[in-house]
């Protein structure tokens, strides 16, 4: 009897699975009532009627000014050539800076539908070594390339094909905030030439740190380097180049080929600036220990190093222009440097809407898409026709600093198709030297280790 | 006279009531013999295949390795630390989880009112997600803005770095753990405790055993095969932990929290060597049979009732 039972349950569920299927294929689709809307809105109804709706994965970091520029972006083009793409729309996956390349590599190798995803400008060698993204070279004319700063460009490609155009430039600098200057007499200079060393900076940092009466940890900081809570490369991979003259091996911070990092990284300058970078956190305690979410935001912070993305950060929590800002050169060893490069677009090979998702990319990266996004972000631009039409990256505008820093003292993040990798490390090495560690030891065994793990990519750029 | 007249052979069925019953069990047990060789029994041979390849998730199958990962692990310093790490972590979690359960079950195995609010009380972080947890956790950790640290200087006491200090990391996600998981365990031995006669109990009460002479006579040797379930699984659950190390250390500071999952999804995910990483999971897998199997040898019980 219980077999009987059993295959008539079996071939009642048989049943449903297939005419679930079937109808599901045969019928129609409802759009929900906000999908239906949507594309009205931006007047493309149309165009809607005649294309069913693409909704475009969009792999990013979680960040809110970001996102809002990308819809606003997106209702744009959804305007442009007579409404064709109306029926499009985006769907957002946003997950922190840190596990943004894990996510890439899990969801491109699962074959994940992903469509769109943000990707850090030194993975873009890595993503396209892998083929984790669509060669975009075929979809950019030349003159489209010179829409934005070769840097960008040079950047966003691979063996000279584009896979990824920028969406903005960057260049990090120190930011400050003037009614804590000002309380503790300080005067940042005003012009690059006449930035800062690193030591006469420290003097600045320790004036602004408060400590109320019998406590040990302060109520404002006087530093926080680098954006959000990590200890990427990018900010904090500052420190021992700056301490390597130009050209030297620990400048370049990586032996030609690309992998060899053993007497590079681990040089005694670079571990002499590391040794620096813990005194700021543990003997001089001028920078917190455990990261604080918006330090500076919060004015738990007098001094940041970032780039100018923090000024659209600060106009959105306390409207434009009302936060008491101000701006400084980057402090330095023997050479001033900041790291170029940012967020570029990248299309995965997965993508099942190339045509939309090339379409998007386009638009995004060109004057109207990359003005509605310095609305909303408000960093250095690397479209050029932008760039100059801003009146703050002009001389004597607030923003200029930052444009004339990218091109003096701008200097690419190392090159190579294991960036990842080496990010990796080094935060875990820059996170270890915070906690305490031998810096040396530490310098010189994460060399070993980043060589190591590269040791699969020789031979890349041959 | 009469003529006897040969017994025709009875035919032998082949579908019998028995081979009835074996098919019907085995159609019970089909969908989950599906699942385990689905979900894990092939994934343990691809983890297998994978550790003797070099081989990466974006790259693919590069070329055959051998055991050379293997070999390799041998001479990792870091393979070795989140060995350690791990251990320490089952050492202090395990054994101090299992004996706070048992003493909230044997507490609340009461069916008054006030039990059964603690009882969900207790239960509660154990449905709550464990990402949320973590975060929250280490907000409450934090040396300047946490809670713990505010009652600490409240209270006129120096801030401790919990997170931070690579003495402290490992034991402050212990705590959280045993707090987030501490309801799970109880419950199964709250199930176990039931199933105990009332008899005995009433039996030694009668000879006047103390309730502690109740608790290690009756309670203890009755309760042994729940407290074996409960050991072996928190011990796996254990070797497992990834997402508050994940969430609220990254393996730091100073490789102080580096589990061995956390340094599989590093291998696997972070630097490209899923070979190695698969390897890892190997001699995981191993480490973990051989001390389930302990366990289950050590508090292997004569007691029936």
């Amino acid at each position: 009897m219980w077999v009987r039972v059993w295959g008539g349950l079996t071939v009642l569920i048989v049943a449903v699975v297939a005419g679930a299927l079937v109808a599901s294929t045969v019928l129609p689709v409802r759009a929900s009532p906000r999908q239906a809307e949507a594309p009205a809105a931006a007047g493309g109804a149309v165009a809607q009627a005649a294309r069913p709706r693409v909704v475009l994965k969009f792999l990013t970091i979680t960040d809110d000014a970001q996102i809002n520029a990308w819809k606003a972006i997106l209702q744009e083009f959804r305007t442009i050539e007579g409404g064709k793409w109306a029926h499009v729309d985006l769907a957002f996956e946003s997950v922190p800076f840190q596990d943004l390349f894990p996510k890439i590599e899990s969801a491109v190798a699962a074959g994940a539908q992903m469509d769109l995803v943000q990707s850090d400008g030194p993975d873009m060698k890595h993503y396209a070594f892998y083929r984790s993204l669509v060669p975009l070279g075929r979809y950019f004319t030349p003159e489209e390339l010179k829409q934005w700063l070769p840097q960008s460009v040079e950047e966003g490609s691979f063996r000279g094909v584009l896979y990824g155009p920028p969406m903005m430039q960057s260049c990090s600098l120190m930011m400050y905030n003037r009614q804590m200057t000002d309380a503790a007499g300080i005067k940042p200079p005003t012009t690059l030439g006449r930035s800062w060393t690193m030591r006469q900076a420290l003097t600045a940092w320790q004036k602004t740190t408060r400590r109320p009466a019998g406590s040990s940890v302060p109520t404002v900081w006087g530093l926080r380097w680098g954006q959000g809570t990590w200890v990427g490369d990018y900010e904090h991979g500052i420190f021992r180049r700056s301490n390597g003259a130009k050209g030297s091996k620990t400048f370049q911070g990586m032996g030609p080929d690309g992998v060899t990092f053993v007497g590079y990284f681990d040089t005694p300058e670079a571990i002499e600036a590391m040794q620096f970078y813990q005194d700021l956190h543990r003997r001089y305690r001028v920078t917190p220990i455990e990261p604080i979410p918006q330090i500076f935001e919060t004015r738990k912070a007098a001094f940041m190093v970032t780039p100018d993305n923090r000024i659209g950060e600060l106009n959105r929590l306390y409207g434009e222009g009302k936060f008491p800002w101000g701006v400084t050169g980057i402090p330095y060893f023997k050479t001033q440097l900041c790291h170029t490069g940012s967020w570029h677009y990248g299309i995965s090979p997965n993508t099942r809407h190339l045509e939309e998702a090339v379409a998007f990319v386009k638009f995004a990266s060109s004057d109207a898409g990359a003005r509605i996004w310095y609305k909303h972000v408000r960093q250095l631009p690397a479209n050029v026709n932008l760039l100059n039409s801003l009146p703050e990256y002009r001389p004597g505008g607030r923003q200029h600093m930052w444009f004339e820093a990218m091109q003096r003292i701008g200097v690419p993040r190392i090159q190579t198709p294991g960036y990842t990798e080496y990010q990796q490390v080094f935060a875990e090495v820059a996170l270890n030297i915070i906690a305490g560690a031998d810096v040396a030891q530490q310098m010189k065994a994460g060399a070993r280790r980043i060589e190591g793990l590269l040791a699969k990519y020789r031979g890349w750029n041959r | 006279m009469s003529v006897a007249t040969p017994a025709l052979p009875v035919p032998r069925r082949w579908w019998t009531a028995r081979r009835r019953g074996y098919l019907l069990a085995f159609l019970f047990i089909a969908p989950a013999l599906v699942n385990f060789l689905v979900f894990r029994y092939l994934p343990i041979l691809a983890a297998l295949r994978s550790s003797l390849w070099q081989y990466s998730l974006l790259g693919g199958y590069g070329e055959f390795i051998g055991l050379a990962a293997y070999r390799r692990m041998l001479e990792d310093p870091i393979f070795w630390t989140s060995l350690r790490v791990t251990a320490l972590y089952v050492l202090l979690k395990v054994p101090a989880q299992v004996a706070l359960s048992l003493l909230f079950a044997v507490l609340l195995q009461r069916e008054t009112r006030f039990a059964a609010v603690v009882r969900s009380a207790v239960f509660a972080p154990v449905v709550a997600s464990i990402v949320v947890v973590s975060v929250i956790w280490a907000l409450m950790y934090h040396v300047q803005l946490g809670l713990l640290n505010s009652i600490l200087t409240s209270l006129g006491l120096p801030r401790i770095a919990f997170l931070s200090n690579p003495r402290l990391a490992l034991v402050a996600i212990v705590v959280m753990m045993v707090w987030k998981e501490l309801g799970f365990s109880m419950i199964i031995l709250m199930a176990g405790l039931k199933g105990i006669p009332e008899m005995f109990y009433e039996a030694a009460r009668i000879d006047g055993a103390s309730p502690w002479q109740q608790f290690r006579a009756i309670t203890l040797p009755l309760l042994r095969r729940v407290l074996m379930f409960v050991l072996v699984t928190q011990t796996i659950f254990s070797f497992q932990v990834f997402v508050p190390v994940y969430t609220m250390t990254r393996g730091g500071p100073l490789d102080a929290t580096k589990v061995i999952v956390y340094y599989i999804y590093q291998n696997g995910f972070l630097f490209q060597d899923m070979g190695y990483a698969a390897a890892i999971s190997m001699v995981t897998l191993a480490i973990l049979l051989v001390v389930s199997g302990v366990q289950m040898r050590l508090l292997r019980s004569e007691v029936e009732y």
